[in-house]
């Protein structure tokens, strides 16, 4: 069992749903995103493109992030889903410095969006981050543990992300992968990304 | 394609429950699920059971609940203690009760209505949809034809909803995504962003590009549509009717393809022009004659079977030489050369031949294929528009010639071609209702079945003497007018001798002094009424001017039987499910909010007119026994809502049924979506109505010294060039535009903290988009502060974002930001005021639709010192 993710960058056309209903799911604090969109201009004027490319944890397989934590703080589950255990977590931000795709996050701003403090909705989320950790996407293991699709994934407009499992070579993620020439960001650094993209 | 059901979520503690409702962060109205546990909304996710945005949500979606709860919210009646009124003049708001604001609002009301009730304004925003009713029902029993939508329409609709009125009897156009193999998309994102049925949209044109359509995007601009498509065709700013007409030209000159039979039969083709550009019609019957071929003779349309009519010719009927309408656009369009085109609109000629030539060949004209069992006919190309191109002086030729290339290849709400949302319903299979379907007028000639907007788009009133503020009544194609807050307003009435003045304004959520124009213009407007209600979520910039304010509920706070109009504004066109949502409320009112809709029955009951107000719902809802509202009972809005539920699907089926269930839907029939087929009615592919209108106004207008253009007014689409375009001011070397952000709505959202911040990192959302050769030539680099000025001096600054991806004459601005309310410090400073450039006058305006010209020529210099 392998949980992945395959994001059709055919179908997405960078709306920020994903971004932004990661942001709801998990009201993560200002400058803190799990999900992200990022823009990119292929091209000269014109014969141009403009792209959008959804990033997030890749929950590699062989995630240097787990590798360089002293504490055991991020952990691999058995189901493929990289993980941070908050009680374990110091703050040293080596995995941050080991994560070749910036996609962690160090919990050090403010811990609400309005300078007057939290909102009722900002509060009943509060438990869900401590400061001064670092954080990230966990492929929202609560919901995918209660038959859930990851937030980004349910909520994707286009329906350009698909999860399931990596390892079975039936599963719509691997025949999707298989028949459309799925791809990861930079493989020749043999993390084993579970995030993969079908091109655009 | 996932392999969850996203609403498999178990209750578990006593307050933990989803209720089925509506977004309001724009007017798709998206269906949403609102999860409230221990009274907190904690998330807003799709409701997967409505065809209303198909359980998806935009960003916007996702994110209501940070408006919801900003804490900057209203939440208390407040009256302004400082009686002067300015941009920069603090209200110095006061606390008051509801009884005190409704008092003195009533008193104001009651007196102005004994008075005249013109007097009266009513303004609302274009995006709580749901307000439609309970304004428009206030207003007419008010006894008030003044309403307006802000900058809404005269921004993005005379011109395309007025037209998809006339052409698709709809409130806009979509290509058929489902079976659409060749769409042509000009300053459109439909699918790609904002805008009607946008979720659902984007899932659609999804399948579309990954089943093969081929995309082209005309626009100056590569983002959103554009980034997706095919192919990026960039345009000189305001030329889309060049392109549209060489390409038409083209098709029907050079390639000789189009589509006979569908013009015989389905429109004006046939009608015979005489000397005059007008109908030749019957001596006693008045009805338009066409040339039958069979008989060789004039005779009326309704007489001839479509295949005997003829559509060219030189003919003599009733004494004069006449040729039909098809034969007189054929002769136009001769003028419109690809290389004329490449000179308009700076895209190569050999791009005008080969686009019109993929669109004509692709059309597969004659062919036809079954959907569930039924024969139609297939024409899977369609060419769309919406704001971008329409939003010009010369919006309503803009969006007719490109309307042309569908109905000459006969790709008009048939399958694969170009669709309006919804024009035909025949109701729920139960009770029959909402059923409305386009039906012909004597000439046969399409009237909607439905519309939601100020007149029906066809056929256009009588122009007479003007007595609206807008002159609507006069210019009788224009549906939202500039007249209302023009510099030339005082001017413009007392030309037509308006014999009142505005002096009330009743607001609700429109945000004037940005949405429109520059905010002098606007400012100048609103000082001139004695007194100003406004009900709103947040201070606004045009709070400054507001006598009376009132706190709002939100949408998570709200009741509303409908939340969008049925069924040809937000509901996805194409085959799928009829669907009817509703909004109830997840929360209750903070402060003192109250919902509106029960504010202004209230206030009709202070001031005494109930029964009218009873009588205006019943007919703005069709209402009808044992439904309808009776005398001046006091009716709650609750009530109002529940009788209208009922009225339309029984009894049992009232407002708490759908607070159960969210929604009703049933499913679409072919015969609906694809009605043009069942449907006897023809569409003016040569606008004769035009010609006698522009003859009319001017006979009322020029006496009184207003001179009417009536280049504007001739029966047939030409290329008529917006002021910019005739700028010749040294210097002022780009055209401004701006376009709808995908993470912001209007000038509302950038208060959102999280769409704020999703806008701070997008590259373009709060930045000014030049080319970059083009500022390279300047000396400009990226990240760099300009001032931009247009060419009457007005300015505004803001940073560029150089690109690759723009037309090296276009600047682009996103949405309408730059807000400096302290009412509203998210949103304070980010972003860049586009609409601060927008002249507001006559001569800005459209002289056949009144539609504003958003485009502007102007100079860009490096701001002296960042601020």
């Amino acid at each position: 069992m392998r949980w992945g993710m395959v994001i059709d960058l055919k179908r997405c056309i960078g709306c920020y749903g994903c971004q932004l209903a990661c942001k709801a799911e998990h009201g993560t604090p200002p400058g803190v995103f799990f999900a992200r969109v990022l823009k990119q201009e292929d091209g000269q004027y014109p014969t141009v493109r403009q792209l959008s490319l959804p990033v997030l944890c890749n929950h590699c397989e062989d995630a240097p992030c787990v590798a360089a934590c002293p504490t055991g703080a991020s952990f691999k589950w058995e189901d493929g889903i990289v993980d941070i255990d908050p009680d374990l977590c110091v703050g040293c931000r080596a995995c941050m410095m080991a994560c070749p795709y910036t996609n962690r996050y160090f919990n050090d701003q403010p811990q609400h969006y309005f300078p007057q403090g939290m909102t009722p909705y900002e509060e009943a989320r509060t438990d869900r981050h401590q400061q001064n950790i670092v954080m990230k996407c966990n492929f929202c293991r609560d919901r995918v543990r209660a038959g859930k699709p990851p937030a980004c994934v349910a909520n994707c407009p286009t329906i350009a992300r698909t999860f399931g499992d990596l390892d079975d070579p039936v599963s719509e993620v691997s025949m999707l992968i298989k028949e459309r020439g799925g791809f990861t960001l930079h493989p020749e650094l043999g993390t084993g990304p579970s995030v993969f993209y079908l091109p655009p | 394609m996932n392999m969850f059901d996203s609403r498999q979520f178990q209750a578990t503690a006593a307050d933990d429950v989803w209720l089925p409702s509506s977004c309001a962060l724009c007017y798709g109205t998206c269906s949403i699920l609102a999860h409230r546990v221990d009274g907190v909304v904690v998330k807003i996710e799709g409701n997967p059971d409505s065809a209303v945005g198909k359980g998806r949500l935009c960003g916007k979606g996702v994110s209501g609940i940070m408006t919801h709860y900003d804490p900057n919210r209203l939440r208390h009646p407040m009256r302004r203690t400082n009686p002067k009124k300015g941009l920069n003049e603090d209200p110095g708001w006061k606390r008051i009760s509801w009884d005190e604001a409704l008092d003195e609002i009533a008193e104001v009301l009651r007196k102005v209505r004994a008075d005249d009730p013109r007097k009266l304004v009513v303004q609302r925003t274009t995006t709580v949809t749901s307000s439609r009713v309970p304004f428009h029902a206030f207003a007419s029993a008010f006894g008030t034809p003044n309403f307006s939508v802000s900058g809404g329409g005269q921004h993005c609709g005379n011109g395309a909803h007025l037209i998809s009125g006339i052409m698709h009897a709809s409130w806009s156009i979509v290509p058929d995504f489902d079976h659409c193999n060749y769409s042509i998309f000009f300053g459109a994102s439909k699918g790609h962003s904002a805008g009607h049925a946008s979720c659902s949209n984007m899932g659609k044109a999804a399948d579309a590009r990954a089943r093969g359509m081929k995309m082209v995007v005309v626009d100056p601009l590569c983002n959103f549509a554009a980034a997706k498509a095919t192919e990026w065709v960039p345009l000189r700013v305001g030329t889309d009717a060049a392109l549209a007409l060489g390409m038409c030209n083209v098709m029907v000159n050079d390639l000789g393809i189009y589509d006979g039979p569908y013009l015989q039969a389905k429109t004006n083709a046939p009608y015979l022009i005489g000397p005059d550009k007008l109908y030749v019609r019957h001596p006693e019957s008045k009805k338009p004659l066409v040339w039958d071929t069979a008989s060789n003779c004039a005779r009326p349309f309704d007489e001839v079977p479509a295949a005997a009519m003829a559509l060219e010719g030189e003919f003599q009927a009733n004494g004069v030489a006449c040729r039909p309408s098809f034969h007189c656009l054929r002769e136009h369009l001769k003028k419109f050369t690809p290389e004329w085109a490449e000179q308009v609109s700076g895209i190569a000629a050999a791009t005008v031949r080969r686009l019109a030539t993929e669109f004509a060949t692709e059309a597969r004209i004659g062919s036809t294929i079954v959907v569930e069992g039924v024969a139609l006919p297939y024409r899977p190309v369609a060419a769309i528009a919406f704001r971008g191109s329409q939003g010009h002086r010369n919006s309503v030729y803009n969006f007719y010639a490109v309307d042309l290339l569908n109905h000459l290849v006969g790709a008009a709400d048939v399958v694969g071609g170009c669709l309006g949302f919804n024009p035909t319903s025949h109701g729920h299979p139960e009770t029959g209702k909402v059923r409305y379907a386009p039906t012909a007028d004597p000439d046969g000639l399409m009237v909607v079945g439905s519309w939601m907007g100020y007149h029906y788009p066809y056929p256009p009133s009588e122009p007479r003497l003007p007595r609206n503020l807008g002159l609507q009544d006069l210019f009788v194609i224009g549906m939202t007018s500039p007249f209302l807050d023009s510099t030339d307003r005082e001017e413009m009435w007392k030309k037509f001798d308006i014999p009142y003045r505005p002096e009330v304004m009743v607001n609700f959520g429109a945000n004037l002094v940005m949405s429109i124009a520059n905010k002098d213009a606007v400012a100048a407007s609103l000082s001139n009424y004695k007194f100003i209600v406004s009900f709103d979520l947040f201070l606004t910039e045009t709070s400054n001017f507001v006598d009376i304010i009132l706190p709002d509920c939100g949408y998570l706070q709200s009741l509303d039987s409908r939340s969008n109009f049925p069924f040809i504004f937000s509901l996805p066109a194409g085959m799928g499910e009829w669907c009817w949502p509703i909004r109830q409320p997840a929360l209750p009112p903070d402060g003192d909010q109250r919902q509106f809709a029960e504010v202004l029955l209230e206030l009709a009951d202070r001031i005494g007119f109930r029964a009218d107000l009873n009588a205006s719902y019943n007919a703005w809802l069709d209402l009808q026994p044992p439904y309808r509202l009776v005398g001046d009972t006091s009716y709650s809005y609750d009530d109002i809502c529940d009788r209208e539920l009922k009225n339309n699907f029984g009894a049992e089926r009232g407002l708490d049924w759908f607070k159960e269930n969210g929604v009703i839907k049933w499913k679409k029939k072919p015969q609906e979506v694809y009605w043009r087929p069942f449907t006897d009615v023809r569409v003016p592919i040569y606008w004769e109505f035009l010609k006698p209108i522009g003859d009319k106004i001017a006979a009322i207008a020029e006496p009184r010294g207003l001179k009417i253009p009536l280049e504007y007014y001739d029966p047939l689409p030409d290329f008529l060039p917006c002021r910019s375009h005739c700028c010749e001011k040294a210097g002022f070397d780009f055209y401004g535009f701006y376009y709808r952000d995908i993470v912001h709505t209007n000038s509302f959202t950038m208060e959102n903290p999280w769409l704020d911040e999703a806008a701070r990192l997008d590259p373009f959302s709060y930045t000014i988009a030049m080319n970059r050769s083009e500022a390279g030539k300047r000396g400009l680099t990226d990240g760099q502060r300009v001032v931009v000025e247009s060419e009457t001096g007005r300015k505004v600054d803001g940073r560029l974002k150089l690109t690759e991806g723009i037309h090296p004459e276009g600047l682009g601005f996103a949405a309408m930001c730059g807000h400096w309310t302290d009412g509203q410090p998210i949103a304070k400073g980010k972003g860049v005021f586009y609409n601060d450039l927008l002249e507001l006058d006559w001569e800005h305006a459209s002289p056949v639709n009144i539609n504003l010209d958003l485009c502007v020529k102007v100079r860009v210099t490096a701001a002296e010192r960042a601020p």
